[in-house]
């Protein structure tokens, strides 16, 4: 019996009360204390990596007792990609926790601030490392309440009617989610997700299992804001408080698409693949022309966004869209009457690869944005120009973050969508409906330049502009830490991919 | 082996207590430390009453697989007849869950001071006899002995309604009792045509007579099925007849709103429970009569009536009230399905339903107290009251079912089990009308929260009254979190339903 996993639930849990206690008395303190939680869990699930790379099945398993009668078991697994996209958000807990010392300074209520941040990480790793689907929906929804009260409580302008809109618009995807994940316990009598799979296949009911997919798909999906159910996502990210767009944009937009990939089509798509292989072919393609529709739609708006945070967050939805496509080239197994498939290809890979280097990069792009705004105090990119001067270290940072999203080398995202265009090619091969949804993504990529130089440009280069009273400095110590320890990141996904994608490659659905 | 006298105890014990109080608020009223020591008998009250139902509950699990057991008064050929007691998990459970939300609902009252409305000794002696009239209700074995137990329960419970004597509470009160007579003439008019066919009220007897019934009687006897169903229904406020419950539990006092809506509402759904699920069994081998299609109509009804008033209520009492209204349709869903997850579902449902309710009306309570009543009064609360706000949220989150508070896992059970029942349009309503809920109260956390509050007092909590309304808290999430808590309980539940047909 092992209870490393646990311990990853448990400690943040604990913790919460002391957080608060310590936020009373002090900003920096409870801000380290939430870094040094972060760090501990970081340990707790590295540990897990050797069991994942030498395993047999490559997952490592980890189950306590919880509630027999519904058949449901504290179930925890971790294996390459639950893993990884969690280590990843760890890290951006970290710094957005740093990053917090010099930007929560002086503000009110800072010890309620932390201890929801500890509730919110609970959510934010959880939702990776369990195999249980009650208990996932438990850490879905952890990851809603607290990120309301943040958004609502520290946010800019009218941030509760920001907040609101984010509760509701998600809240409503995830009964639906409920709905599905209801409808799986009563097809096969399982809340674990891996033996419901199997048992999913051999279900009585393949029609069901259909509007299965769909309800989860579609939950998670606004999770992920995709166009049409997009609407949320500008009005939360932008009226967050930085640390919280970070997390926001960086992980748990992320967590729709890791739950796509994982629960729809990881589980419910091979039942429905085995029972009706039309069906499935046209769900994925589906899946690939809504993916087209947020790229070229988010990469249009932020191409003409004026408001700093508004830009980074229709580049949220451009790159929720290159995600969806990826994820649409889940290997489906055209012969009908076959179990599907099974160990990730160059296109899914890419993908996973793909959530990390966007949750960093992005998280790196709305830290740095948030510095600038709390330097300047203003977040108009038309009255901004020539940071570059004042702020270099904010300026290398935010271009770096920028060149990232823009799929620029060396950096991040960079190998990850070489690597969903090289699958692709590949699925190209077989299924001649790619094509052209390949060709669009190639021209939304040139967009995504268009919109990262765009803001480059207009914030750090150019003129100075007249700040007039206003000395604009650089950021202070703890917030260049934090926005080290991301820009590295980004660096190494970008320079050194392997030790990710050797965990990445080691997925098996099913 | 389970005795008469076992069943008895904790209801004559509450009856006791309840005739003792007045005295002994009498002797206290002159001592300096009033509040503590009319704390300490009720604690001594409430800890006899749980021990008494804590020995009938061990008594009974003591037996090897336990059933369904009916105790009558008279033994032999009158048995038949005579008032009896039925003592099953469902029951057992609803006795430990109804002196459980009792106590800590009286608890809140002592400390709960307000000007015009401070509770006299007499209101705490009906709040006993009420708690006693309903242990009476859920551990009856025939129809006729849970009536008059019920109709003690309704005539306390007007009395905890009207206690504030003004026009409103007055005419809310009104209402009530009109609705509850014509409950009560339907449900004896039911009874009475039931009585006459079968010649017995007994539940396990009954059931018996009707599977053997001949068919010519039969529609004679599913009308009067109709009547008292429809009786109880009224007692329930399942939409359309919900409309007495909005005004009676705005007008009663905040104590009094919490232990209607967390017991007696429980007590009706209880008997639902037991006429629908145990006596006239829609489906199967022993079916009676397939009521289901009927029970789904009304529970999407009430559901989307519940919550779409809700939706409009501008005084946030109120708001509370139309949920009460609309948990009626979620608890409802659980019975139509008639599954064992959907048992399960409800009587959890039960619970949580009722804890949160109580929990909401006991802050909207100490909110009110200080002269904030609509939405717009609301504003900026979150920073004058953080402790009460704190609970009304955290109730608000169990409302929508939000995990891992309790209201989630009911939900699911819930859905799920209309799912299983084929009722998947029935579920989609529901989450639905949850996704309302959401919409209306997080309405109310943004009033509490985000907007600014029109004066500037400075007002102190006071931080006693806060105990039990966290201690309700508290219950929320350790049950959210360890369902498997109470749902140990109501395992044996569906294994005895199964013994009377076989349940999906």
């Amino acid at each position: 019996m092992s209870f490393t996993l646990l311990a990853v639930f448990a400690l943040p849990a604990i913790s919460i009360p002391f957080v608060y206690l310590t936020g009373k008395k002090s900003n920096k303190a409870a801000a380290i204390f939430v870094a040094l939680i972060a760090l501990v869990i970081l340990a707790l699930l590295l540990t897990t990596v050797p069991a994942i790379l030498n395993n047999p099945g490559h997952r490592y398993v980890e189950s306590h007792a919880w509630i027999q009668i519904l058949n449901a078991d504290f179930s925890l697994f971790a294996d390459g990609m639950s893993v990884s996209i969690a280590i990843i958000s760890v890290i951006l807990i970290f710094a957005a926790a740093l990053f917090s010392i010099n930007y929560m300074e002086g503000k009110k209520n800072v010890a309620v601030y932390y201890a929801l941040l500890t509730m919110l990480s609970i959510g934010l790793v959880g939702v990776f490392i369990t195999s249980n689907l009650i208990l996932f929906y438990f850490c879905w929804e952890l990851m809603l309440v607290p990120a309301y009260f943040i958004v609502g409580n520290w946010g800019y302008r009218d941030s509760y009617k920001a907040a609101f809109k984010f509760f509701i618009f998600t809240h409503a995807g995830a009964v639906f989610v409920l709905l599905g994940i209801g409808a799986i316990y009563w097809l096969t009598g399982f809340t674990d997700m891996f033996q419901a799979q199997t048992a999913l296949l051999t279900t009585a009911f393949p029609d069901v299992v259909k509007w299965v997919l769909i309800a989860l798909t579609a939950g998670f999906a606004v999770k992920m804001a995709i166009v049409p159910v997009h609407m949320w996502l500008p009005d939360a990210h932008s009226e967050a408080p930085a640390t919280m767009s970070a997390l926001l944009s960086g992980v748990i937009i992320s967590a729709g698409a890791y739950a796509i990939l994982r629960l729809s089509l990881g589980v419910v798509f091979p039942a429905v693949n085995l029972a009706d292989p039309a069906f499935a072919l046209n769900f994925l393609h589906a899946l690939a022309i809504f993916g087209i529709i947020s790229a070229f739609f988010g990469s249009l708006i932020a191409l003409v966004e004026t408001d700093i945070k508004r830009l980074i967050a229709y580049s949220s939805i451009a790159h929720m869209g290159y995600i969806m496509f990826g994820i649409s080239l889940f290997p489906s197994n055209a012969v009908a009457g076959t179990a599907v498939l099974v160990v990730s290809t160059t296109a899914i890979a890419g993908t996973i690869l793909h959530i990390l280097s966007h949750a960093v990069s992005k998280g790196l792009f709305f830290l740095s944005a948030g510095a600038v705004m709390h330097q300047t105090e203003t977040r108009d990119i038309r009255e901004m120009g020539g940071l570059a001067g004042k702020m270099p270290f904010t300026a290398v940072s935010a271009t770096i973050a920028a060149l990232s999203i823009a799929g620029a080398p060396p950096f991040a995202c960079f190998i990850s969508e070489v690597l969903i265009f090289i699958g692709a090619f590949q699925v190209m091969a077989t299924d001649s409906f790619y094509i052209l949804p390949t060709v669009l993504m190639l021209v939304a990529t040139v967009l995504s330049l268009a919109y990262s130089l765009r803001f480059t440009s207009r914030v750090f280069l150019g003129s100075n502009k007249n700040w007039g009273e206003k000395k604009i400095v650089e950021v202070p110590k703890y917030m260049k830490i934090a926005l080290a320890i991301v820009v590295v990141m980004v660096i190494i996904i970008g320079i050194y991919p392997t030790p990710f994608l050797n965990l990445i490659q080691t997925v098996q659905f099913g | 082996m389970v005795e008469i006298l076992d069943i008895s105890l904790p209801i004559i014990s509450l009856i006791i207590s309840a005739l003792l109080t007045i005295p002994v608020f009498k002797i206290v009223r002159k001592s300096s430390h009033k509040t503590a020591l009319t704390l300490g008998w009720f604690i001594v009250v409430f800890i006899i009453a749980g021990a008494t139902v804590a020995n009938l509950a061990l008594t009974y699990y003591s037996i090897a697989n336990p059933g369904l057991l009916n105790l009558t008064l008279n033994g032999g050929a009158s048995s038949i007849i005579s008032s009896s007691f039925l003592v099953d998990a469902i029951s057992i459970y609803m006795a430990i869950i109804i002196v459980a939300i009792s106590a800590v609902v009286v608890i809140y009252t002592v400390f709960f001071v307000n000007s015009n409305e401070r509770p006299s000794d007499r209101y705490f002696a009906i709040m006993l006899m009420l708690t006693a009239a309903l242990l009476g209700a859920v551990l009856s074995g025939d129809l006729l002995t849970f009536f008059i137990f019920w109709e003690a329960a309704t005539a306390a419970a007007a009395f905890l309604m009207m206690y504030r004597k003004n026009a409103f509470s007055l005419n809310a009160t009104l209402k009530y009792l009109v609705m509850v007579i014509i409950a009560s003439a339907f449900v004896l008019f039911g009874l009475s045509i039931v009585y006459g066919i079968t010649g017995t009220l007994n539940f396990i007897a009954l059931r018996d007579a009707l599977t053997t019934i001949a068919v010519s009687d039969k529609s004679l006897l599913i009308l009067a099925f109709v009547f008292i169903a429809a009786g109880y229904a009224i007692e329930a406020a399942i939409v359309p007849f919900h409309f007495w419950l909005p005004d009676a539990y705005t007008a009663a006092p905040a104590p009094s709103s919490a232990f209607l809506s967390a017991l007696v509402d429980q007590g009706s759904y209880y008997i639902l429970i037991r006429i629908l699920l145990y006596i006239v069994i829609p489906k199967g081998p022993n079916a009676t009569l397939d009521w289901t299609f009927m029970l789904a109509i009304l529970a999407a009804l009430t559901m989307i009536a519940g919550n779409i008033f809700a939706l409009i209520q501008n005084d946030v009492k109120r708001l509370i009230a139309y949920i009460c209204v609309a948990d009626v349709g979620y608890n409802l869903i659980a019975i139509t399905s008639y599954t064992s997850l959907g048992l399960i579902g409800n009587l959890y449902f039960f619970l949580i339903g009722g804890i949160t309710t109580a929990l909401a009306f006991m802050v909207v309570g100490i909110i009110n107290k200080h002269g904030f009543k609509t939405l717009e009064d609301f504003s900026g609360i979150g920073k004058k009251l953080p402790l009460a706000s704190l609970a009304l949220v955290i109730a608000g989150l169990s409302f929508i079912g939000v995990p891992p508070l309790g209201g989630f896992m009911a939900k699911y059970l819930v859905f799920t089990s209309a799912l299983q029942a084929n009722l998947s349009w029935l579920a989609v309503i529901g989450v639905l009308t949850s996704v309302l809920q959401a919409a209306y109260l997080f309405r109310l956390i943004h009033y509490m929260y985000a907007r600014k509050s029109k004066d500037a007092t400075v007002i102190k909590e006071s931080k006693r009254i806060l105990i039990p309304i966290f201690i309700l808290a508290a219950a929320l999430l350790v049950l959210g979190l360890f369902p498997q808590l109470v749902l140990n309980l109501l395992e044996p539940a569906t294994r005895q339903l199964q013994l009377i047909t076989p349940l999906p």
